[in-house]
């Protein structure tokens, strides 16, 4: 038995990934001598030594530019970012070179980095330590965005993710990090980066979440099996590429759609899920598409953070409304 | 005495419990709101945790060592102290109300049927109008269920096969023909009881044909050229569930028992749906016996390039003027609807009496 927390399932792969390739270097702030800020990665200094597990100094923007530079010459860089909020430092380096290198040398060299950083809120953190900028990344083109929502996808996708040749955003849901335990052996394998996971079949509406949401959409879901409503949960894993056919074959059986994002409203992800829906799905929809979503407002401290987050209770609702739709 | 439970807050971070290291203040203490109240230790750190309030200490609810996870009872206040309006930044008063923004400038709307998408493609693939609807969703909107009930429901079926060729004939002859209409009685109380009334019929037409040769013709579509018939091909209306349909008995000049074999035939193939799509093209005339049925007499309806049918109403005993004095007599209603572009009145007239006179023959 393995039974891991996702910050566990993330130190387990990083750890299987140095084992396994001499090229994967992590880096980032307190990553060595303190394990990182999360513990995702404690004893990587002791088993691979300071030449792989590199603290760097108080810089986003130059953590980004040296797992550039890494990348490039042939390392396989795993960059931590301690909060997703101080990601915006970083932005720079990420959308002006690592998206475009494979372009800019037209194929001659790729940049095959991974910056992780914990994301989201509903752990009562400071401002900027619970921010969920995934939709601006998934905005850049060349880059994969991936957030996973248990240990075990966390395990496959991070594994998927050092492997993958090309830059990859791995935002890591905070409130998830300690939330569930569960069976991630190993030899588990990795996840395809381009596929979302149908968590639970149903028949009348679909559920798309991601990272934090999710679990508040099985639950919303689970409720309203109680009035004998049969959700579909997906949980989009990767949000780039989008698994858009997992989605519009959904959509096609239910006709109903609730999407969930942490975000705030306005640009978010769900907005692009929905012109997808919009676009190739529309004959299908019974309802009105419904987000349910953070507000359009500056993410709240702790005290109004359950103000904000949206929760299984909000999602049963949308869902209700467009079950009024018969 | 009981008080206000406080309870081991949300740590942050994702942490799920801890570990009670030092209480800083101990039951009967008055404490201050966000006064250090005891010291745990998480999977990261040891933290202090602050008061929430003001107040004193009734009881603390966990010993040193113990691991409480988040939400576990911590230290009980004593009841009435005062409310915490503290905050880490300190007190926030509130503000005076912002003066009320300017309000939206109106859009002009337009009507339009509520409909979700789905219930539209499904209306437009059945060919229902949208408007015919009444929409049981939020606000009115026309949802799909609206639509599959409205598809099912009388009235809004959707013709098809030869209900839809009779519409499409019949709005073809509202548009060509110039149809006239002439009636009269065929006095048949001289028939014996076992007569068949279609065979007789039919014989009759095969008169009247001959009298009036015009009537067993077709014209043109666009009534400028007429082709007359030698043989006489009847069209014979039989009524079904699934609408009319007109089975052809040809050469109508050939004995009656041929007659009615091929007639009883063509019934049994028109009822079990048999019938070959050739037998039901090429009639020269038509006959509606639709007496059988009700009514009396009826201005009939073409199918071009015809250019007559007779129509044979309710047989029924009437008062009727036989061998110079009134009687009661089997009477049997003909109409004789013909094209005036193809048909004289006198043609029509010379049929109807030839007709009538082969009907009113005993046998």
């Amino acid at each position: 038995m393995t039974e891991r927390t996702l910050v566990q399932a993330v130190n387990a792969a990083m750890t299987r990934a140095m084992a396994e390739d001499p090229t994967v270097l992590v880096l980032g702030e307190d990553v060595g001598a303190d394990g990182g800020v999360f513990r995702a990665t404690e004893g990587l200094l002791g088993r691979f030594g300071p030449q792989r597990v590199i603290d760097t100094p108080l810089a986003e923007v130059g953590i980004a530019g040296l797992a550039i530079g890494l990348a490039a010459q042939g390392f396989r860089p795993v960059a931590e970012i301690q909060f997703s909020g101080f990601l915006y430092a970083a932005i720079d380096q990420v959308l002006s070179h690592a998206a475009r290198l494979r372009t800019r040398t037209r194929g001659r060299l790729t940049c095959p980095l991974v910056i992780r950083a914990p994301s989201g809120g509903g752990v009562r953190a400071p401002e900027h330590h619970s921010e969920s900028p995934e939709a601006m990344f998934a905005h850049i083109p060349g880059l994969r965005v991936v957030i996973p929502s248990s240990p075990a996808r966390g395990f496959g996708l991070l594994l998927a993710a050092i492997a993958d040749p090309d830059p990859v955003i791995f935002l890591e849901p905070t409130r998830l990090y300690r939330a569930v335990r569960e069976e991630v052996p190993d030899d588990a394998p990795p996840l395809p980066l381009d596929r979302a996971f149908v968590l639970r079949e149903g028949t009348d509406a679909t559920i798309v979440a991601w990272g934090g949401m999710v679990p508040e959409a099985r639950a919303a879901a689970e409720a309203l099996a109680q009035e004998n409503v049969s959700c579909e949960v997906i949980d989009l894993a990767t949000l780039k590429p989008l698994d858009e056919d997992t989605i519009l074959a959904s959509v096609a059986r239910t006709g109903r759609i609730v999407i969930v994002q942490e975000a705030p409203l306005t640009a978010g992800f769900g907005a692009e899920v929905a012109a997808r829906v919009a676009e190739r799905g529309l004959l299908s929809l019974r309802a009105p598409v419904r987000r349910v979503s953070g507000w359009d407002t500056v993410m709240p401290l702790l005290r109004l953070e359950q103000a904000y987050l949206p929760n299984a209770t909000r999602i049963a609702a949308a869902v209700r409304e467009t079950m009024a739709f018969a | 005495m009981t008080g206000a439970v406080f309870h081991l807050p949300d740590l942050g971070e994702g942490l799920q419990d801890a570990e009670v290291v030092a209480w800083h203040v101990a039951a009967g203490d008055h404490v201050v709101a966000e006064q250090p109240l005891v010291s745990v230790e998480t999977d990261k750190a040891v933290v202090e945790i602050p008061s929430p309030r003001s107040g004193r200490v009734l009881r603390l609810l966990a010993e040193p060592g113990a691991r409480l996870t988040v939400g576990a009872p911590l230290v009980e206040f004593a009841e009435g102290m005062e409310a915490d309006t503290g905050a880490v930044v300190g007190s926030l008063p509130e503000a005076a109300p912002p003066p009320p923004a300017a309000p939206p400038s109106p859009h002009p709307t337009t009507p339009a049927i509520a409909a979700v998408p789905a219930a539209r493609a499904r209306a437009t693939a059945l060919g229902i109008d949208l408007a015919t609807i009444r929409g049981s969703g939020p606000g009115g909107t026309v949802t799909l269920a609206d639509v599959e009930r409205a598809a099912t429901a009388p009235g809004a079926e959707p013709l098809r096969g030869v209900r839809l060729a009779m519409a499409r004939s019949m709005a073809r002859f509202r548009g060509e023909v110039a149809p006239t209409t002439v009636c009269d009685d065929a006095d048949i109380g001289d028939w014996a009881s076992e007569a068949d009334v279609t065979l007789r019929l039919m014989r009759a037409i095969v008169a009247g044909c001959r009298a009036a040769p015009a009537l067993n013709a077709w014209l043109e579509a666009d009534g400028t050229a007429r082709r007359l018939h030698a043989q006489i091909d009847i069209g014979i209306a039989v009524d079904t569930e699934d609408g009319l349909f007109v089975p052809v008995l040809r050469d109508a000049a050939r004995p009656a028992e041929a007659l009615r074999a091929d007639f009883t035939a063509l019934k049994a193939a028109v009822r079990d749906r048999s019938i070959a799509p050739e037998a039901l093209r090429g009639a020269t005339i038509t006959l509606s016996n639709f007496g059988m049925l009700g009514g009396r007499y009826a201005a009939l309806a073409l199918v071009p390039p015809q250019v007559a049918i007779l129509g044979a109403g309710r047989i029924a005993a009437r008062p009727a003027v036989h061998g110079g004095a009134l009687a009661v007599r089997r009477l049997l209603p003909l109409s004789l609807t013909f094209d005036h572009r193809a048909v004289t009145g006198a043609e029509a007239a010379r049929f109807l009496a030839a007709v009538i006179g082969d009907l009113t023959r005993p046998e």
